[in-house]
Order: structure tokens, then sequence, then C-alpha cells
């Protein structure tokens, strides 16, 4: 089942890619899923640190917090992430003062370097013209930035943030198929952060996207116990069994020989799909 | 039965569905994400081609050339499966979107499906609607006279596809087509994990059901036949496996781990998708006490309140 390696791209984590079978196959849409304080974020950005590396262009697609405390907070890992790029649609930029239509948003983008993004650097002006940020108009922007510059990694953080903001403006079903597809006819590979998916629910991104990695934090006998899970992944072989995670100043690593103890397992079993 | 019934291609499948499927009838095969659906449908399909009969598959969920691709794994010739592309497009969000609907939707061989994702075209994205669809499958039917189809998803064809306001119209009149053809489908529909019977389910003529779950030894997988009109089935959840060579169903004997329940489908299926019943069945199966280590568990995640009813005794609220 092996496939060419040019064909694959790591994730920056080398425990997960060894889980992936290889990595992420090229050009697709993944989705990576879990609890607040799951290290989602922190994947994102490695995966994004990892690109830049490689001397690909790595877009982040910052929604749940302003730039500037992205940057604080990858500094704070020692990172070298600069020549990440930032898109800035947090929302706290909104006002309700004037309406701007979807395309006039489009044109208010900004996207710095993650080391130009100072506190509050364009709010003000940004205050001003008050977009509304939908997927929608997510999805315009990023042809704008796309048609100046060729990105080979994206990280959208969060969809989950995305669709409330959307919620009543937008069918959001038909709008996230469309991002998706956008981003893989542009020939992108995406990581798009959720909250954990409701077990009730199908959310589109997830039945939509080619790959799930999701991150699992639990109390397991008094300590944090972090674990990860490959869910989906199409057209590859995968790591099938949950597999220990640390999150440090060094960022996420993944044990991928290693199980996890019966405790933990007991705990995702109760919870999860993992049963019986 | 008069007819010859239709194989599936998947060995041990047919024994379940006692010899195959009804031809000319619309199936549904259902599962979670990565339950092998997808690779069920093209496995049908090869099914029919190496017996020269014509087959088409409709993607509606993950475009042509990644199931190309994905398929390539399997070693299976796809050359002479034809394909019809209706994945959507991307939107154009213009003030004056056009209505047109296009011809240039066309059918193909997946010989003929280039390594790259088809792009949107610039001038307007293509409007294809539940009406398009049903109108290329008619004129295709009159064309070349397809035995078996896959339509994959379903379940992306309402999402995308189809207003809210129609959708339960909608599907039956989707299901009578089909069944106006004349040709043998499987729909697949996706399930959340927790799942709940659809329209689909009931308008279909047989369901094939898909799990997987995860216990000590790793991922195991099982099927189910959960319903089957005019034919005998089998009503047991029996293992199944994602080989090389395809799926591969075991029939001699069933999943051990299957709850005993065997007699009603949906209690097998909502116990091995796991929710109601994990607690009390994940820690006898583990032969450990499960006492001293719940008592432990805690957590500070926003699905505290799951995990708390998790642990308790009577775990049936949540799904039931």
């Amino acid at each position: 089942m092996n496939t060419p390696d040019s064909e694959r791209i790591g994730t920056g984590v080398s425990g997960l890619d060894e889980m992936l079978g290889g990595g992420l196959i090229r050009a697709r849409p993944y989705v990576v899923s879990g609890t607040s304080g799951s290290g989602k974020t922190t994947l994102g950005i490695q995966f994004l640190h990892q690109g830049v590396k490689v001397g690909e262009r790595a877009l982040l697609v910052a929604i749940d917090e302003p730039p500037s405390e992205i940057r604080e907070n990858v500094r704070a890992l020692g990172w070298d992430v600069g020549k990440i790029r930032i898109l800035d649609v947090h929302p706290s930029t909104k006002s309700f003062s004037k309406r701007v239509s979807v395309v006039e948003v489009a044109a208010q983008r900004t996207v710095g370097a993650l080391r130009e993004a100072g506190p509050s650097a364009k709010a003000e002006a940004l205050k001003q013209v008050s977009p509304e940020i939908s997927i929608q108009s997510l999805q315009l922007m990023l042809k704008q930035e796309l048609q100046d510059v060729k990105y080979a990694r994206i990280v959208i953080d969060s969809i989950t943030s995305l669709k409330k903001l959307s919620e009543g403006m937008e069918d959001t079903k038909s709008s996230i198929s469309s991002l998706l597809r956008y981003i893989s006819e542009s020939e992108v590979t995406a990581l798009v952060i959720t909250d954990l998916p409701d077990p009730a629910e199908l959310e589109p991104e997830i039945f939509l996207c080619r790959g799930e990695i999701r991150l699992h934090k639990r109390m397991v006998s008094n300590r944090i116990d972090r674990f990860v899970t490959i869910e989906k992944l199409r057209g590859s072989d995968h790591d099938t069994l949950p597999r220990p995670m640390t999150l440090s100043e060094m960022g996420i690593t993944v044990e991928p020989r290693r199980k996890i103890s019966k405790a933990s397992l007991r705990t995702l079993q109760a919870f999860t799909q993992y049963a019986p | 039965m008069t007819k010859e019934k239709v194989n599936t291609g998947v060995p041990g499948l047919d024994e379940m569905l006692d010899g195959g499927l009804i031809p000319g009838r619309a199936y549904v095969v259902s599962g979670t994400s990565g339950s092998g659906k997808t690779t069920l449908g093209i496995q049908f399909l090869l099914q029919g081609a190496i017996r020269g009969e014509r087959v088409i598959y409709v993607c509606l969920d993950e475009p042509p050339n990644e199931i190309k691709r994905n398929m390539r794994s399997f070693g299976w010739d796809l050359g002479n499966v034809q394909v019809f592309d209706a994945t959507p497009d991307v939107m154009n969000y213009d003030k004056t979107p056009v209505r047109d609907v296009s011809t240039e939707r066309r059918v193909l061989y997946f010989k003929d499906v280039g390594d790259e994702i088809r792009k949107t075209p610039d001038y307007s994205p293509v409007d294809v609607t539940i009406n398009t669809i049903q109108e290329v499958l008619k004129q295709e039917m009159k064309v070349r006279k397809y035995s078996r189809i896959v339509v994959d998803s379903l379940t992306s064809l309402r999402y995308f596809y189809i207003r809210t306001s129609e959708e339960n119209s909608s599907m039956i009149s989707f299901f009578r087509l089909m069944s106006d053809l004349g040709v043998t489908s499987l729909l697949t529909v996706q399930l959340p994990e927790i799942a709940k019977p659809d329209v689909e389910v009931h308008m279909s003529r047989g369901e094939i059901r898909l799990h997987k779950w995860i216990d000590g030894r790793g991922l195991v997988r099982g099927v189910t036949v959960e319903k089957l009109r005019g034919s005998g089935h089998d009503d047991r959840l029996r293992p199944m496996k994602i080989t090389d060579k395809g799926i591969v169903v075991k029939t001699l004997n069933p999943v051990k781990e299957s709850p005993e329940n065997g007699s009603d489908p949906t209690v097998i299926q909502q116990s091995s998708q796991g929710k109601p019943e994990p607690v009390t069945a994940a820690p006898s199966r583990d032969s450990a006490p499960p006492a001293e280590s719940n008592r432990d568990q805690t957590s500070t995640d926003t699905v505290s309140e799951k995990a708390a009813n998790g642990e308790s005794k009577d775990s049936g609220g949540r799904g039931a």
C-alpha cells in the first residue's frame, strides 16, 4: 500500500507522520479535532512551521485568537515562525456601524508575516469598515490572497468559530463544501481545526475532509493524559490505535510505537466510538 | 425468486444476502466515515465490469481523481467503470449568479480521469441540482444500459443539492427514479457516530451496514444486513476485513465481541457503535476490575458531563 513520497507532506510531528503512514497526502483538506486545550492550534502551527522549514509558503487563518496573541504563544515555544503568514479574521475587529458587502471585505484582508503582528495592528482600521466574517467572505479573501502568493499549506483556526459567525447568514453546509473545494482546487494542503464533533451530528467538514486527526485530553488518575487517534485517512494505511502524545515547550511529540495505558484506554472507550 | 441475484463482489457478503441483491432495486450501504462504504461500492461495480456489464459511479463526496488514486492501493483496474463527477463546484458569490444549468458535465471512464482535481470554470460555476443529476442519469441510461450504479454519497446529495424544505420528497423521488431506471443501485449513507434512522433507509429495499470500533486488539470491522426486502438474509454481525484485495466478509462465525441480541439489528448497531452501553460492556471485556480505576476518572474537558454520565451505572441516557 505504499505510495511515492513526493505525494506526502510532513506534519512537523514525526511520530504523527508515522501514524499517518508517511504523512498527509498533498492537496487535500484534513480535520484536526479536539477539546479546548488539547493542542490543536499548536499542531497547526507546527504543521505550518514544517512547511516553512522546507521552503513552502504557509498561511494561518486566525479566527479564534488575534495574531498578536498567537505570536506570543508561539514565541513561548521558542520557534522562529516569522515566515508563517497570517490572515487576520479575528472578529474582535468587528463593529456594527456600517455593513460592507462581501466583495469589499475581501479587499480589506490583512495578511502579514507573523513577525509583524503587533498588538492590535490593524484593528483600528478594520473597526471602521466592520467586515462581516463568514465562510463565504473567507473564501473570497483566500481567493485574493492565493492570487498573489502560492501557498502549500493553510491552517484554518477554527472552522467551528467560523461556522458560528456565519450562522443565519448563509447555508453553512454548502459554503463549507465550497471553501474546502476551493482549497483543494488550489492544490493547498489544509488543516481545518474543529471542536470535538458531536457524535450524534454529521458535520459537513468532518465527512468532506479526507482525514481526521483527533487530539484527546483526559484526566486519568489525577493527571492530564494526552493521546492522539487517526479517525480516518483516505487512500492510505494508517495507525488505528490511540498513541500517547506530549505537549511541551518543544511542541507536540507523538510516540507511535507505544500503547496508551489501560486506564487511558478505558476513559477513551467510555465516551467515544471506541467501544465495545 | 425468479430472477438471478446480483453478486456484490464481496466474498462472504453474498452469502449473508442469501445469494446477493435482487436486481433492479436500490440498496443503502451505511456506516461511519472510514467504515469502507466507498470501497464496497467500487468493489460492487468492478464485479459487474468483470462480467462485462456497464457500470457507473456517481461521485458526490470525493473527486474522481482522488477515488482513482485511493483505489490504487487495491491494485484494481477501474478503467472500464464510468464515472459521473457531480462533486459540487466552488461557489462564486457574485451578485448576479449565472443560473443556466450546464450541459458540460459528462460521464467518462475512470481511465480518462486525470490526476488533478477538476477545476471550477472561471466564468461561472456549474449549477448542478438534484434535477440535473437525475436528468444526466436518465440520459445515460438511454444511451448505455447500465446494470449497476453507485451513488457516493446520498448524504452529500442531500446536504448540498436538496433544499431542506424539499428533503423528503426529493429523496423519495430519487429512489423512485432509481427503481424506474431498473438498475441495481448501491447508495452510500454517511452515519454519525450515534446513528439515527433516516428517510433514505426507509426508502431503500435493503440496507447493508458497515461497523467499526476499537477493542483491545485494535480496529475491528463488522457488517450487518439490516434489511433486505423479498429475501431471507443473515441477521448476525459478521466480521469484515479490508485487505489489500478489498473487502472480505467472514461468514463462518459471527464476531465474538458482538452483542448477543442478534435478532434486533438496531441493538447491534447501537452497541457496536458504542454509545449506550460501553461502560457496562467495555471494562468487563477488558477482564480488569473496573471499580477502582473508574473512581479516579474525571474530565476537564467540555465533555465532562458526558464522562460523568458515562461512568455512572445507567449509561443509557445518551442516544437512547
